[in-house]
């Protein structure tokens, strides 16, 4: 792969997840964040903080400008994906918890600061589908650098 | 007679639809010939948060008024809905399954939980409380939950 292919095609994905503070679905949406850029693709993977894009931060504006995201969001107002969008980045896939809770029923979260066992668990399952999408949008990256490599 | 009536608390605007009744619980009914339509009011759908499961008694349940007609669960409670009219349940919304979400984001229109063929409508309606009472009971209640 040349060097102009290797910056054109992401090594990483950033995961942007909701900000929101006393708020389950908000919580769950952090700890996944945090089981996929620490535990289950940390190589892949970073994190960037939605409290960071709002403030403006160039950093975090540039992390997400140039790399495809994934935005976990704890409501229906989706800041993470708005504003993702408005910081100039590319969202290669949005997931709302709410969403993902209605396909892991058994997984009821409850808890704010410290999340039940379920809700643990929800962040797991989300944290895996996460994973996925990472691994699909870098193979994507990868198929088309080589062909164009 | 406008559309909705609408009351502010702090930071919250609540609307409570014209032309419907409302139980004590905040399920509303309105008549459509000699079926009732029912679903669940502003106030209640923005106290109990986004809905993540409806589950509503089917098609051909038979209810007495105040029995229980449908389960909601929100991200932060689960409430058992008390049916505000007696009779048979006609039909329900199909979109609370796959979609009950849209509990939040149209109460008083696609948000509809079901419609009753009512048994004895002018008793109910008795029981029932007129827009205007109803909001007065979203002040007390808004007011006392947000001190």
């Amino acid at each position: 792969m040349s060097e102009s292919v290797k910056e054109v095609f992401p090594k990483k994905v950033v995961i942007v997840p909701c900000s929101g503070i006393g708020k389950t679905y908000g919580t769950v949406s952090r700890e996944a964040a945090y089981l996929v850029t620490e535990e289950v693709r940390p190589e892949e993977t970073q994190l960037v903080a939605l409290s960071m894009l709002v403030l403006g931060d160039p950093q975090a504006r540039a992390d997400v400008a140039a790399n495809p995201a994934v935005t976990i969001d704890g409501c229906k107002l989706a800041c993470a994906t708005k504003m993702v969008q408005e910081s100039g980045g590319t969202v290669a896939q949005d997931f709302d918890v709410l969403d993902v809770y209605r396909r892991y029923r058994q997984f009821k979260p409850q808890g704010i600061a410290e999340l039940n066992e379920s809700g643990l668990q929800l962040a797991g399952a989300l944290a895996e589908e996460v994973a996925r999408v990472v691994d699909q949008v870098l193979t994507a990256g990868q198929d088309r650098g080589g062909s164009d490599g | 007679m406008p559309e909705f009536l609408e009351i502010t608390v702090d930071k919250f605007i609540f609307r409570i639809a014209a032309g419907r009744l409302y139980s004590s619980e905040g399920v509303w009914a309105k008549q459509e010939g000699n079926l009732v339509r029912i679903g669940l009011s502003d106030f209640v759908q923005q106290r109990s948060g986004d809905v993540a499961f409806a589950e509503i008694k089917p098609a051909g349940t038979r209810l007495a008024f105040g029995d229980e007609v449908a389960v909601i669960e929100t991200i932060k409670v689960n409430i058992g809905l008390g049916s505000p009219v007696s009779g048979e349940i006609v039909v329900t919304n199909p979109d609370m399954e796959l979609a009950p979400e849209a509990i939040n984001q149209d109460p008083y229109g696609d948000g509809w939980l079901a419609v009753i063929k009512a048994s004895d409508w002018i008793a109910d309606s008795d029981r029932l409380m007129h827009p205007e009472a109803y909001l007065e009971r979203v002040r007390i209640e808004a007011q006392r939950e947000i001190g």
